[in-house]
């Protein structure tokens, strides 16, 4: 399977708010082609030790295109991980700042 | 004629003082030659787990020790313990048992410089600490984290192996004057239990130590820290280390209680401190933990990154490290100057104080320190309460897959819950500085002490509205400016 993967993606609405917001992540090989059928699990931290995680399922919407919903529970600096499981059984997470979380 | 018997009521008998060492098992515990060094150990241990899981764990911090540990329940745990007994952190601190294996080897030659023996450099330091812990960071960052921790460890071994007694303690180490500070408010105190027996007392080993028959090995360690037990009045410098327990050969030092805050509303000569109105150094200590009190709090909320913003606007710079020097230097030198001072301005029209504008300053400083504390309590406990249980799935990660899998859902109480408790340490603060303030006007002024009172209990009131308006401000946690 994929030795690169590359992750891209995308929260709406963007500056983040705090909410259940939309995470849509697109996944490709080195090659550029479309990576179908991996499992895909995002949580939330708070760049703060001591805060409650946030975990969210995603759902393939596309070819390599997973989305689904996180909360981000206060304002401030949060980090999103991503946790994928391709589908030949390779595990690899993956950590991305969503930084400057604003109030409502 | 019948002789007449005239009854007078009994004096009432003064129950003695709880103490510590008196209760069964704690109190053989904490009496035992070795409970310090016991005490030490796994602090020590848990310290070296913060550093190397800080150097080569998970960069993020809510799953690494070291931040954890550090930012959530070592802050949390301190205060709710000074709050509930003493400065128990000191008596297990992991810096002072790597100092004494140092000491096997290193013998200190020189004596502390005299112009360094007061609270001026200790003061600064915690100001930086609190400076350093927003520019950098360091709740977001395990790697400075540890690095700090490693930091402390260089720091004690360099200033203890070169100076004699326990000149890192009382002179320097920021985390034990915060200690020293708050336990002020502690119910519990090393003290004798006897006063009378001190009297009879020659060898007064409890300052001395104990030498062997040739007088030149030390076999029991006298208060490193120069606090006389018979003069010594209460936890300032103190830092429970019990070798006045271990010292005394008439039993006759304990762990006693007492009314918390007791020690502000009083100026005896203390042992190793003097008078605490002849102490400006003190004072100032005792300001930058009052004020900074709210000041780390606010660096925690929404408002700080909009201020900070204007500032950076108004100032033209786009790094941080002005404007937030800048916030520090009115929070904590500009703010405490003009309220104090105009407090102590209206003690002496109003107030009919004769004494002069410094020393009432001084003497009032203290009066702020329940507050601080209270402001302390709410922010550390509210973050310890509703994280606590965050330790388990930080562990279990840093020695999986021994623990199976990492409980990341676990967490802690909600914060609805904690929230009335942080309320109630600020009005505990409130309380406690309403009656050291009132005591001080009280006892100390003598032209009009009620009119005296009321511009100190004003700045009570101001530090409390303004810690309320904190609490009740939204959190937010950024690592970065004008993001």
């Amino acid at each position: 399977m994929a030795a690169t993967l590359i992750i891209e993606h995308e929260i709406d609405p963007w500056p983040a708010r705090v909410g259940r917001e939309l995470v849509t992540l697109k996944l490709s090989d080195a090659a550029g082609r479309a990576v179908s059928g991996a499992r895909v699990k995002l949580e939330s931290d708070m760049a703060h030790p001591g805060m409650k995680p946030e975990f969210g399922d995603t759902s393939e919407v596309g070819p390599g295109r997973y989305q689904g919903r996180l909360a981000f529970t206060m304002a401030g600096d949060w980090v999103m991980l991503v946790h994928i499981t391709l589908p030949g059984g390779q595990s690899l997470e993956r950590q991305l700042e969503v930084k400057g979380v604003r109030a409502n | 004629m019948f002789a007449q018997t005239k009854e007078f009521p009994s004096a009432p008998v003064e129950s003695p003082p709880f103490d510590l060492l008196r209760v069964p098992v704690i109190g053989r515990l904490l009496g035992w030659r070795h409970a310090r060094t016991a005490l030490q150990i796994p602090a020590l241990i848990a310290g070296i787990a913060m550093i190397a899981h800080g150097l080569f764990g998970p960069t993020l911090a809510p799953k690494n020790l070291a931040t954890t540990v550090s930012w959530v329940h070592f802050r949390g745990a301190l205060v709710l313990v000074l709050l509930c007994a003493g400065n128990l952190f000191c008596l297990a601190c992991p810096f002072m048992l790597v100092r004494q294996w140092a000491r096997r080897w290193f013998h200190p030659w020189l004596t502390w410089p005299r112009a360094l023996r007061n609270k001026w450099l200790s003061a600064g330091l915690f100001a930086l600490i609190l400076f350093a812990y927003e520019l950098f960071d360091l709740w977001s960052s395990p790697w400075w984290t540890a690095w700090l921790i490693v930091a402390y460890f260089a720091s004690v071994l360099a200033i203890d192996g070169i100076f004699k007694h326990a000149v890192f303690c009382k002179w320097v180490c920021p985390i034990g004057q915060f200690n020293f500070v708050a336990s002020a408010l502690s119910p519990l105190e090393v003290k004798v239990r006897e006063e009378g027996v001190c009297v009879t007392c020659h060898t007064k080993d409890c300052i001395r130590g104990r030498r062997d028959a040739s007088g030149l090995v030390t076999i029991q360690r006298g208060c490193e820290l120069a606090l006389f037990q018979p003069a010594k009045v209460g936890n300032m410098d103190c830092t429970f280390c019990l070798e006045c327990v271990q010292a005394c050969p008439h039993d006759n030092v304990g762990i006693l209680s007492r009314p918390p805050a007791s020690e502000l509303m009083t100026d005896p000569i203390r042992s190793g401190i003097g008078y605490f109105s002849r102490r400006p150094d003190l004072a100032a200590l005792t300001l930058v933990f009052t004020f900074g009190a709210l000041l780390n709090a606010f660096g925690m909320v929404s408002p700080i990154y909009a201020l900070e913003s204007w500032m950076a606007r108004l100032m033209h710079v786009s790094h941080e490290a002005p404007v937030l020097g800048t916030i520090f230097i009115v929070s904590l030198v500009v703010e405490p100057v003009l309220l104090l001072g105009l407090a102590a301005w209206l003690t002496q029209v109003w107030g009919g104080s004769r004494r002069a504008m410094l020393p009432l300053i001084v003497r009032y400083a203290y009066g702020l320190v329940p507050m601080g504390f209270g402001m302390w309590l709410a922010h550390y406990s509210f973050h310890f309460l509703t994280g606590m249980l965050t330790l388990v799935p930080v562990v279990q990660n840093a020695v999986s897959p021994l623990l199976g899998e990492p409980l990341w859902r676990w967490t802690g109480l909600p914060t609805r819950v904690v929230q009335p408790l942080e309320f109630g340490f600020l009005a505990l603060g409130l309380m406690g500085s309403l009656m050291v303030t009132h005591r001080l006007a009280v006892d100390e002024e003598g032209g009009h002490p009620s009119r005296a009172f009321v511009p100190w209990a004003a700045v009570c009131l101001l530090l409390f509205a303004a810690s309320v308006w904190l609490i009740l401000q939204p959190m937010e946690m950024r690592a970065t400016f004008m993001g």
